[in-house]
């Protein structure tokens, strides 16, 4: 029951007593009056925005937020409303759905903002009255369609594993040719094959003069009907290569034979082979004959090259409704025509109208305006339905071509919408990167200070000293900041930047050729393999592999000077300080003790980096 | 060339062509289409608003209070802004509170019985009188509000042809999925138990002295119409 009719139901229920006198047993018992309704008015302040509206009517709705107890949270005492952070114009709309029981879409609104509206306040948004629902469910589909299309392009392009099969290697190489030099080489050698293919079978029909003891001319491919040969046979050994290549490759064989460019494939290839097989037999010939036909579908295989290709491909296959009513309406004005065309020039002398399928042809030459002339109506009858037959072509075939090129244009549009993200997607990238660096280095700040705070405490109880004189972080960042470090405290590991992280890596690495501290890192090959396969997962690096930690009781004990990456963090990002490879235990965990010193430089840091390593050691083992 | 016979497919022709010539003269204005609806169109819609009368008559005149005459006319304006309710509009609804079954005969009957001067339309204070009757009345001008609602041609009497189309009208509410199943005589056999027990001397209609008198004696009855009266 519309809710909306709420308002009739005390009618409804007193016009009931028109059934009383008929009734032969005892009615039941009304339900009570809970509420007797204080129908007072509710102030709901939306962002300074103040709506009023009667209890009544938002309780009409009570499964939604504002006609149940949920908007109790939402009171404010002091102004005695109900305030509500959200955007003032679409609630504008949801509120009306309270008042009218219908539901409107604003067409200026965003479609995603709107949908969190309704979800924040409870509604579904199906209630959608029918005015807008058109509407809204085109957008909706539309940025559905969008996020698929982010969502594909950054699953496609952001993992690039390392370890892969060789023959997902080789599908890849394939699919995106611009992954390694190697597949961009074969697709232009394939480019370039396909285009002397077709030249060749377009070449090898022209004349090319005669031969010396016949008259007639000859062409070009019976001429030199060796050299093509040849051609023919290097072209096809190169498609044959490619298509058994990507047939060992596709990850779903079955799948990859059944599309569309397989088929085409092996259209393209077929009529050679068949040609190799069949000997000169005169009844085949034929058959032959038509089989180069297909030749010419080699052409087709350039649609891997373009996008454009692909695009029109896909915009007729998404359009095949439309023209198939184009198909069907010009196949019965064309019956409709012919016929009459037919009867009306039956009566004149030496007519070409000889049957209605000879009229057939006269009929789609004039709907489609080209008038051959080689068929004429020559009665006024004739003439008078020759002219409705053109004027009306004219308009059934420009019905259905626009919803074609209105498709064709949302999908040429969606396309370079991804060619734009695609190209963009380097600096998307650096931007977040540089956000995540700035986040860790916010992070290794709060650090350096908070330590450096707890050592100065310790060391000398004059506080508010210049070195500890950093601009306070906003206490959102400081709460952030306090809870990485209690993650790192539990983990027993720390947060290093990326640079550092790869630099450890590639420590890691080189002793593990130099060999000698094979025994220590037992379990490397593997960290190596788990830290650098990290690093291609563009996460931040959190961690570094577990193989640290069982150093770290070792490491404290030695009282190096500890040039590592934690000083370079002391300074600024850029100066990273190169780690010595005899070193190859980069502890962290040391490091950030030495941190606190902040203005001196990376020659003095080492040294006094050192006593505090020292003075500090006692404490590291603590974690 | 002169002999013009006129075959059927010249025939046809020149049909086509006369059409033409017609459509082409209608766009140039020339010839009138004949379309003289629309100004009638435009004057209806006008027509169709209604204000009622002050809140200090309807007060006087009906058993209500202020507040709740004002809750009332928030009511029925929300719905029917222009301030009538024509039949269309009551029968809609009123089948929105019955989704099982076609109310639309019974609501039919409903405005009859609501729309008191007979014009077609119910205004506020058509509404706002039969609820007064109904929720704030006596007992005896609730069972005259009954009768006159059985009444269909408003002639004093109610025979057994109106009865049974009331009953059919109540039964067609409730749809088809009940149970028991709604067998076809189910409506006759309730209108011979009323008639039974309303009709006195046995004439074959009931009048409106026999109806009080009856329903008067009849406790379930008399309980029954104390039910709705704090629906407001």
């Amino acid at each position: 029951m519309a809710a909306g009719v709420a308002a009739w139901l005390p009618f409804a229920r007193a016009a009931a007593i028109g059934w009383m006198p008929v009734a032969s047993t005892p009615m039941p018992i009304p339900p009570q009056d809970k509420r007797k309704a204080q129908d007072g008015l509710i102030i709901l302040n939306v962002s300074g925005t103040k709506f009023q509206t009667w209890r009544n009517t938002l309780e009409r709705y009570p499964d939604t937020l504002l006609g149940s107890t949920e908007r109790d949270f939402f009171f404010h005492e002091e102004t005695n409303e109900y305030f509500f952070d959200r955007d003032p114009d679409i609630f504008r709309h949801i509120l009306n759905f309270y008042r009218t029981g219908k539901l409107h879409y604003p067409r200026q609104e965003c479609i995603s903002a709107y949908d969190e509206e309704l979800a924040f306040f409870g509604i579904i948004p199906e209630i959608i009255g029918d005015c807008c629902y058109e509407e809204y469910k085109d957008r909706r589909r539309e940025n559905a369609e969008r996020l698929q299309d982010d969502e594909e392009m950054d699953m496609n392009n952001d993992v690039t594993p390392v370890n892969l099969t060789f023959r997902e290697y080789l599908w890849r190489a394939f699919e995106n040719p611009h992954t390694s030099t190697l597949a961009l080489v074969f697709y232009y050698v394939t480019g370039f094959f396909i285009a002397i293919s077709v030249m060749a079978n377009v070449v090898e029909t022209v004349p090319c003069g005669t031969l010396p003891n016949r008259s007639k001319e000859i062409s070009c491919g019976d001429r030199y009907a060796l050299a093509f040969f040849c051609l023919d046979t290097a072209c096809v050994m190169i498609f044959t290569v490619e298509y058994l290549l990507r047939l060992i490759a596709a990850p779903s064989r079955y799948k990859f034979m059944k599309s569309v460019m397989s088929v085409i494939d092996v259209v393209a290839i077929m009529p050679y082979y068949i040609g190799l097989v069949m000997t000169d037999n005169d009844q085949v010939s034929g058959a032959f004959v038509t089989l180069r036909v297909f030749r010419v579908f080699r052409i087709f295989k350039f649609s891997r090259h373009s996008a454009g290709l692909r695009i029109l491909g896909y915009t007729l296959k998404s359009c095949a409704s439309e023209l198939g009513f184009l198909l069907f309406s010009l196949t019965m004005a064309i019956i409709i025509f012919a016929t009459v065309m037919f009867y009306a020039e039956k009566g004149s002398t030496a007519s070409k109208f000889t049957s209605i399928p000879a009229a057939f042809w006269y009929t789609i030459v004039t709907m489609t305006t080209l008038g051959y002339g080689d068929m004429v109506p020559k009665t006024i009858v004739g003439k008078v339905f020759g002219s409705i037959c053109s004027l009306s072509g004219v308009l059934v075939i420009a019905l259905p071509v626009p919803v074609i090129v209105s498709n064709f244009s949302r999908i040429y549009h969606q396309s370079q919408r991804a060619e734009k993200r695609r190209a963009q997607r380097k600096t998307r990238l650096a931007r977040i990167r540089a956000a995540k660096i700035r986040g860790t280095n916010a992070y290794m700040r709060y650090k350096q200070n908070g330590l450096l705070i707890d050592s100065l405490e310790e060391a000398s109880k004059e506080a508010g000293q210049a070195l500890v004189g950093k601009a306070a972080s906003p206490p959102f960042e400081s709460q952030h900041h306090h809870l990485l470090h209690c993650l790192e405290k539990t983990t027993n590991h720390e947060f290093v930047d990326e640079q550092t992280f790869q630099a450890n890596c590639m420590e890691i690495s080189v002793m593990n050729k130099s060999g000698s501290r094979a025994s220590s890192l037992s379990s490397s090959p593997h960290g190596l393999s788990s830290c650098c396969s990290r690093r291609h997962r563009k996460k931040s690096s959190f961690s570094l592999p577990s193989t640290n930690n069982q150093e770290l009781s070792t490491i404290q004990i030695r009282e190096r000077p500890v040039v590592n990456s934690r000083s370079s963090l002391n300074a600024k990002l850029d100066e990273t300080v190169p780690l010595k490879c005899d070193e190859p235990y980069i502890t962290p965990s040391m490091v950030s003790l030495s941190a606190p010193v902040v203005t001196s430089s990376d020659g003095d840091s080492s040294t006094t980096t050192t006593a505090y390593s020292q003075s500090n050691i006692v404490r590291v083992s603590a974690l | 060339m002169v002999t013009m016979n006129l075959e059927g497919l010249e025939m046809i022709a020149v049909l086509v062509v006369v059409v033409l010539f017609v459509k082409v003269l209608e766009q140039f204005g020339l010839l009138e289409a004949g379309y003289d609806d629309s100004v009638e169109d435009e004057l209806e819609l006008s027509a169709v608003r209604h204000r009622p009368e002050g809140l200090e008559q309807l007060e006087a005149q009906t058993r209500f209070s202020r507040k709740e005459l004002q809750i009332l006319y928030r009511g029925f304006k929300n719905e029917c802004p222009s301030g009538v309710v024509n039949e269309e509009t009551f029968k809609d609804i009123y089948s929105q509170f019955f989704p099982q079954g076609d109310a639309s005969t019974y609501a039919h009957f409903l405005f009859n019985a609501f729309d008191t001067d007979h014009n077609g339309s119910v205004s506020f204070e058509d509404f706002v009188m039969g609820l007064s009757i109904l929720l704030r009345g006596t007992v005896q001008e609730k069972l005259n509000w009954a009768f006159n609602l059985y009444d269909i041609n408003k002639d004093g009497y109610i025979t057994k042809e109106e009865m049974l189309d009331i009953m059919k009208a109540i039964y067609d509410m409730m749809g088809k999925c009940t149970y028991p199943v709604l067998k076809e005589e189910t409506p006759r056999q309730h209108v011979e138990v009323f008639f039974q027990k309303m009709d006195k001397n046995k004439d074959g209609v009931v009048t409106i002295d026999e109806f009080i008198d009856c329903c008067q004696n009849d406790e379930n009855i008399m309980r029954s119409m104390h039910l709705f009266e704090n629906v407001l």
